[in-house]
């Protein structure tokens, strides 16, 4: 049972990263690009699905590890700080830069997206070090390639999404070439979730507590998976909506 | 003000932000769906149009009940480990479920519904506004199940130094949570009906050139507050005897627990005569232009009345986190220095406070400029045809 919810876990983390981290990258290269309302609507109908798996992330922790939950989130107190602070600054921007028209609006907002994913990029940096015990630093440095790595993934998912357009220049546009580079955004968690998950296991809540959790969670899990797959069926393609 | 104070108000200002924008959310979500049914029923453009106008400040008034959640939700951790430490086996439950069965599914919904217009089938579409008040109905009993614990530790004992899950029946037939739920759900739809309301009788005392529009929306809105009252009141009374036997000096040894709840009541039961009046003379209050500043001045009351609300049960048990088992102050994560409680202070209530008026001025802003230019289920128009005009 541990074994099953530390799985969901992982799931979670490395799903978020793979997900939220191209809408992260896509914020990252808003200043370097010209064509900032495509970028926006490209992400736009991927959000809201993809940013959930934090909020669920964050839900199993408390119900399945709970004390790592309070443990963990004490700890790192100023960096937790940082990364809710720049993940609603992120996402006031993508709901509020079209809401009223005027350049000076939109481009302060949009300035807001890429502030936000920058600072959620970093902090996940501060966040990764601080679990694994590296010194504050580092988690700088290592903020820096996340951030590198997400604006990677989000460059490959606009050459994606967009194809025929200039966005995103030479960067590979097949669905391969995206699953590669969800894979790259993945790997700065996978690594030290493998080292650390024997820590996170001992960590897991009574088993009655965690069968409580799978006989309400697990039958509903087709349900989300269906939801996802379903805002990728739909989305992929089309017209870019000019909502966000 | 020291650690523990900071600590405290920092979660009720974020506490309250939330639940300001996540009561109107709730209300306003059935509302939305009936009329994007209505519309998928008859095909009428009228009934498209009123459910991207009510639509767009659904979602609006959305995104900060999103982002005030986060911040809530990480909250917990952050600010009281002691909680987590002590009863996280038990309070963590509801809170993961509430994440992974309702709001996951909300979410996703959510964007298929607002990106999906013009692009999914009809009734695919509407399906999706449906799932989003299921999944957002279901939030709120999981929600309310963690909050009946703090109010009556039902369904866990005692081992060792921490508290057990035993009983997950008990903590879901908790007596605090049986009519405390309705009572939530009600208020919800009396805010969503307020607004309605408000909104209408504005465009209507202004001479709007939309008088059908906001003709049917107020109609809609003073039946909504009508029911919404009612059944709080209702269901705020059939609370009592149960709060009387879990928390016995619930009102009388908090001052302010006493005060929330008295203002509230008295919110309350004015709202709920008042929307009887107005039912009654829902014919006619249409073309009353004389009312109509009345009823946008009702607007703002049953927001003051959920805060009171708010206040009058988390008050009521303190100085208790979880009622007889946990003290707030045992609650607080050890160590927690003034520097850091100050910044997460500043940071959230100061963003978060300003995005909520940011907000609230967005959505007095489309009730003011009406239903004619809405973004939310606009036709996509092609990049070349634009690039022609």
């Amino acid at each position: 049972m541990e074994i099953l919810w530390f799985g969901i876990l992982a799931v979670l983390l490395a799903g978020y990263f793979a997900l939220e981290g191209f809408d992260i990258g896509v914020g990252l290269l808003l200043p370097f690009t010209g064509e900032r309302d495509r970028a926006v609507g490209a992400i736009a109908p991927f959000v809201l699905a993809n940013e959930v798996w934090l909020v669920a992330l964050a839900g199993v922790l408390f119900g399945a590890f709970p004390v790592l939950e309070g443990e963990v989130l004490s700890g790192l107190y100023p960096v937790v700080v940082g990364l809710l602070v720049s993940w609603v600054v992120r996402d006031a921007g993508l709901w509020f830069r079209r809401r009223l028209d005027g350049s000076g609006w939109r481009s302060f907002w949009t300035g807001a997206v890429a502030a936000g994913s920058l600072g959620l990029a970093l902090s996940w940096g501060g966040v990764i070090a601080g679990i694994t015990g590296a010194p504050a630093l580092l988690g700088v440095a290592y903020g820096v390639v996340v951030a590198l790595v997400f604006a990677f993934h989000g460059w490959t998912f606009l050459a994606w999404r967009l194809p025929g357009e200039a966005v995103a220049q030479g960067a590979s546009r097949t669905g391969r070439g995206l699953a590669l580079s969800a894979a790259v955004a993945v790997a700065p968690v996978v690594a030290p979730l493998a080292v650390l998950a024997s820590d996170v296991l001992g960590e897991a809540a009574p088993s009655a507590t965690l069968s409580v959790l799978s006989l309400m969670v697990l039958p509903v899990v087709p349900l989300m998976v269906g939801a996802q797959i379903w805002v990728w069926r739909v989305f992929r393609r089309g017209a870019v909506p000019t909502f966000f | 003000m020291d650690v523990l104070d900071l600590a405290r108000l920092q979660f009720a200002v974020t506490g309250s932000l939330h639940f300001l924008f996540v009561a109107l959310t709730l209300g306003l979500a059935p509302l939305v769906a009936i009329m994007n049914t209505r519309y998928v029923r008859t095909g009428n453009p009228e009934h498209e149009r009123m459910t991207r106008f009510w639509g767009q400040i659904y979602v609006t008034n959305y995104a900060l009940g999103i982002v005030t959640g986060l911040v809530m939700e990480f909250q917990f951790g952050m600010s009281w480990s002691g909680l987590s430490h002590y009863a996280g086996d038990v309070f963590g439950a509801p809170l993961a479920i509430e994440t992974l069965v309702a709001f996951f599914l909300e979410s996703t919904f959510l964007g298929l519904w607002i990106f999906g217009w013009h692009r999914l089938p009809k009734r695919l579409h509407l399906a999706c506004i449906w799932l989003v008040t299921l999944t957002a109905y279901a939030s709120a009993f999981w929600i309310m199940v963690a909050n009946s614990f703090l109010q009556n530790p039902a369904g866990a004992t005692v081992q060792g130094d921490r508290l057990a899950l035993t009983d997950f029946g008990a903590l879901l037939g908790n007596p605090t949570l049986v009519m405390a739920l309705p009572h939530v759900l009600s208020a919800g739809l009396l805010t969503a009906g307020c607004v309605v309301m408000g909104a209408s009788a504005y465009q209507l005392f202004r001479r709007t050139a939309e008088r059908a529009f906001f003709t049917t929306s107020l109609r809609i809105g003073v039946v909504t507050a009508f029911v919404g009252g009612f059944l709080t009141v209702g269901f705020g009374y059939a609370q009592f005897g149960f709060v009387e036997t879990a928390q016995p000096d619930k009102w009388s040894a908090n001052t302010l627990a006493g005060i929330g709840l008295g203002s509230m009541q008295t919110i309350g039961e004015t709202l709920q005569l008042i929307t009887f009046l107005l039912l009654a003379c829902v014919k006619w209050l249409p073309r009353w232009r004389w009312a109509q500043p009345v009823l946008m001045l009702l607007t703002p009351l049953p927001f003051i009345a959920l805060v009171l609300g708010w206040i009058a049960r988390e008050e009521g048990r303190q100085p208790w986190l979880i009622y007889g088992k946990l003290t707030v102050a045992d609650a607080l994560t050890p160590g927690l220095t003034a520097g850091q409680i100050m910044l997460s202070f500043l940071a959230f209530v100061g963003v978060l406070g300003m995005l909520a008026v940011v907000d609230y001025l967005l959505i007095a802003r489309l009730i003011r400029r009406g239903p004619a230019l809405i973004a939310l289920g606009e036709q996509p128009v092609l990049t070349l045809s634009a690039s022609r005009l």
